[in-house]
């Protein structure tokens, strides 16, 4: 998938005046926020619950190495086969062979994210071998060729007429409609004949089960399942980070995911499949190939200070919350991941050097981890890595600011280290800016403060500064009430 | 008389003296003397979020040098809080003595309707105002330091005042510093979404605790919506009304 990182500020630009993402975003707050709300609050102790999924993601990443060989242990004794992949090249080229192999003309593909980190459909797609995203909103996604607006809903944006022009050129349906049942009924119909054809399909993984070996996905349409259980080779893909101890903690972890999510209390479809079809059993893929894919992340584990990132669930929770996202949608963040959980991924996996923006594009203002059920601290991170731009640190691809930034801030703090040069210096901020002060505000602002001006105003100083005041306010009698 | 030491943030220095001078003269006839460090100038907050931490250090060394010895500091600020309570012990959690000198100031500081309400044991200031009144609940003063409860307790004793709901009231409404004029289109549009809710509440005021959100949220009603005002929460429990 196209990387667009660097174009944040120009799509976020564009999204701010597109209404068909605007009317999916304004319901984020309304519908998506209460559901959740009232999602947790069927646990007997929703902060408590929220604060375990924290504490389960934490601890298992703490024993990541020794759970992931667990869980390999575990899925080979279950007859799975079990590929290690260093990086999205290793991991498409490991698909792309077992496919030829296989003579697979056509591959079907449940929803996930990091098949889209891998960019598997184009390298299938380049080799001559079809892919069907079954997902309906990521088929919808694929058949306009965009990238996902959300990672829950990749396509929630599009409104039902686009649907259908896409679905009538596309040979999908025939009957022009904007019915949304007709439009995912037709969908269906020409996914069904591809899934009951299909030699292989791929999916992603929710979690993986150290203790057993399973593999747990969940969704609401069906298709990973009919990916899961169709075909005769299956191949799904996970990060190192989606390992858990036991079934137990998985247990929490999927109601906290669904919740945090849609505001379901779990999705209307959770397989848990541990290894391929067994002898005595009807369902299920003659080969199951799990591929664990690291594409940068040891890196990422390995630095304590950004190590927590990986504790994410992909829940979209976060960007359901955020209030930056609340008003661009996810196509300004240029990848795969977005929102909060992205402006953390995204510089880790690619790099700090296009991802400026990913950095900054903040707030601070903590919805995103008061609401994670992964127990992320996005802000904390966020801070770090904007440490790390500014120093330049070569490990993470950062490109420092520009030297007139370090100037401006060495500058202020030699001000603000003296009280004589902070007074001075109010007095000849009073000067400059007043120069341009109309009514007690101002029409004309240096630099930065001049797209603030665009749309607000901002006072001018006053003719003296509460330094200046203190000793008036000091020597008056207190009064009841303050006169105008 | 119990003696309380003012931190006067450097936006309200330097922009909002009304915000400093009404929490002083609100103070004083709650009945405490209090104590203004000359010295005192800037957090260092502009520095810490702006990645830029050995200029964050710094001030924040000088600040504790110069409040250290007072028995309690109070902030018309939550987010200038948040900044000594929670960020100086982190920057300093490297340097054990500087760290102990930081955990003793951040155990002294309030924000103001925490000090009010919490230590002072008081809700009903003295304050009058005939109206409506909606409340924004700013991001770091309710998340990080959990005063969501004390200012709607001191505008609900508010003579003549009624407190009425906010749609939204603890989203952020887009200032976030730097964020404000580096992403001032989102900023702005965030800032819209507040003053929309606003004026659906029906309220004749909304009152804010932060000064950064002051700035921001009085700045866009005064451009765009100037019947509609807003007030510093300081200001408001002063007297000093419509």
């Amino acid at each position: 998938m196209e990387i667009k990182t660097r174009q944040f500020k120009a799509v976020a630009r564009q999204e701010l005046n597109n209404p068909n993402s605007r009317i999916f975003l304004d319901l984020l707050p309304v519908v998506l926020s209460s559901l959740r709300q009232l999602a947790m609050a069927s646990f007997p102790d929703p902060e408590a619950a929220q604060r375990l999924g924290g504490i389960i993601r934490a601890e298992a990443l703490s024993r990541l190495p020794e759970l992931l060989e667990q869980f390999e242990k575990n899925a080979l004794k279950a007859g799975a086969k079990v590929f290690w992949a260093g990086d999205a090249h290793a991991a498409n080229a490991y698909i792309l062979e077992l496919a030829r192999n296989n003579q697979v003309d056509f591959v079907t593909k449940g929803k996930s994210m990091v098949t889209e980190e891998m960019g598997i459909n184009e390298v299938l797609e380049k080799n001559g071998i079809e892919v069907y995203e079954t997902d309906l909103g990521e088929f919808i996604a694929q058949l306009l060729k965009r990238p996902p607006f959300h990672i829950v809903g990749p396509a929630a944006n599009v409104p039902p007429p686009e649907i259908r022009d896409i679905f009538i050129e596309k040979g999908i349906m025939e009957n022009p409609t904007v019915d949304p049942r007709e439009l995912g009924y037709a969908a269906r119909l020409y996914l069904r004949d591809r899934f009951s054809r299909m030699k292989m399909g791929i999916t992603g993984i929710n979690f993986a089960v150290a203790e057993t070996g399973t593999i747990i996905n969940v969704e609401n349409e069906g298709n990973i399942r009919f990916n899961k259980s169709s075909p005769k080779i299956q191949v799904s893909v996970m990060t190192l980070e989606k390992v858990i101890p036991n079934l137990k903690d998985a247990m929490h972890m999927l109601r906290l995911v669904s919740r945090n999510c849609t505001g379901q209390h779990i999705g209307a479809y959770a397989s848990m499949d541990t290894g391929p079809r067994k002898k005595d059993e009807m369902d299920g893929p003659d080969e199951l190939h799990i591929i664990i894919l690291d594409n940068g992340r040891t890196r990422l584990y390995q630095n304590v200070k950004t190590r927590q990132a990986l504790q994410c669930i992909r829940c979209g929770g976060c960007l359901n919350i955020c209030p930056v996202f609340g008003i661009i949608g996810g196509f300004p963040y240029g990848w795969v991941y977005s929102g909060p959980m992205g402006q953390l991924l995204t510089p880790l996996l690619l790099g700090l050097s296009g991802c400026h923006d990913h950095i900054w594009a903040c707030t601070g203002c903590g919805a995103c981890k008061a609401n994670c059920p992964a127990g992320i601290d996005h802000p904390r991170v966020l801070h770090y890595l904007r440490e790390m731009e500014v120093q330049g640190e070569k490990s993470l691809d950062a490109v420092p600011p520009p030297f007139t930034e370090d100037m401006a801030y060495k500058a202020f703090s030699v001000i603000a280290s003296n009280p004589t040069l902070w007074k001075l210096t109010s007095k000849i901020i009073r000067t400059v800016l007043n120069r341009n002060a109309q009514d007690g505000k101002l029409s004309k602002g240096p630099g930065p403060l001049e797209t603030w001006l665009a749309g607000r105003d901002f006072p001018q100083m006053g003719d003296k500064t509460f330094h200046e005041r203190w000793k008036e306010i000091e020597n008056n009698p207190p009064k009841a009430v303050l006169e105008n | 008389m119990k003696t309380v030491s003012l931190f006067v943030p450097c936006i309200v220095d330097l922009f909002l003296p009304d915000i400093g001078e009404a929490m002083a003269r609100l103070l004083k006839r709650l009945g405490l003397s209090l104590v203004y460090h000359d010295a005192q100038t800037c957090c260092g907050q502009p520095a810490f979020h702006g990645g830029r931490n050995p200029e964050a250090v710094k001030l924040a060394k000088r600040f504790i040098e110069i409040f250290e010895n007072d028995e309690t500091i109070v902030c018309p600020s939550g987010s200038c809080v948040v900044m000594v309570k929670k960020h100086y012990p982190e920057l300093l959690a490297d340097d054990p003595a500087w760290l102990k000198r930081a955990q003793a100031v951040a155990e002294r500081i309030f924000e103001l309707s925490e000090f009010i309400v919490d230590i002072m044991g008081i809700a009903d200031v003295g304050a009058s105002f005939s109206g409506k009144v909606a409340y924004h609940e700013s991001c770091q003063l309710s998340r990080e330091l959990g005063v969501v409860e004390q200012p709607k307790t001191l505008i609900r004793a508010v003579n003549g005042t009624e407190l009425v709901p906010l749609n939204g009231a603890a989203v952020c409404c887009g200032f976030g510093g730097h964020f404000s004029v580096t992403y001032a289109d989102i900023s702005e549009a965030l800032v819209k979404e507040k003053a929309v809710h606003y004026i659906a509440s029906k309220a004749d005021l909304l009152v804010i605790s932060e000064p950064g959100c002051f700035l921001n949220i009085n700045g866009y009603l005064s451009r765009n919506h100037p019947e509609h005002k807003a007030m510093h929460i300081a200001e408001f429990l002063a007297g000093k009304q419509n």
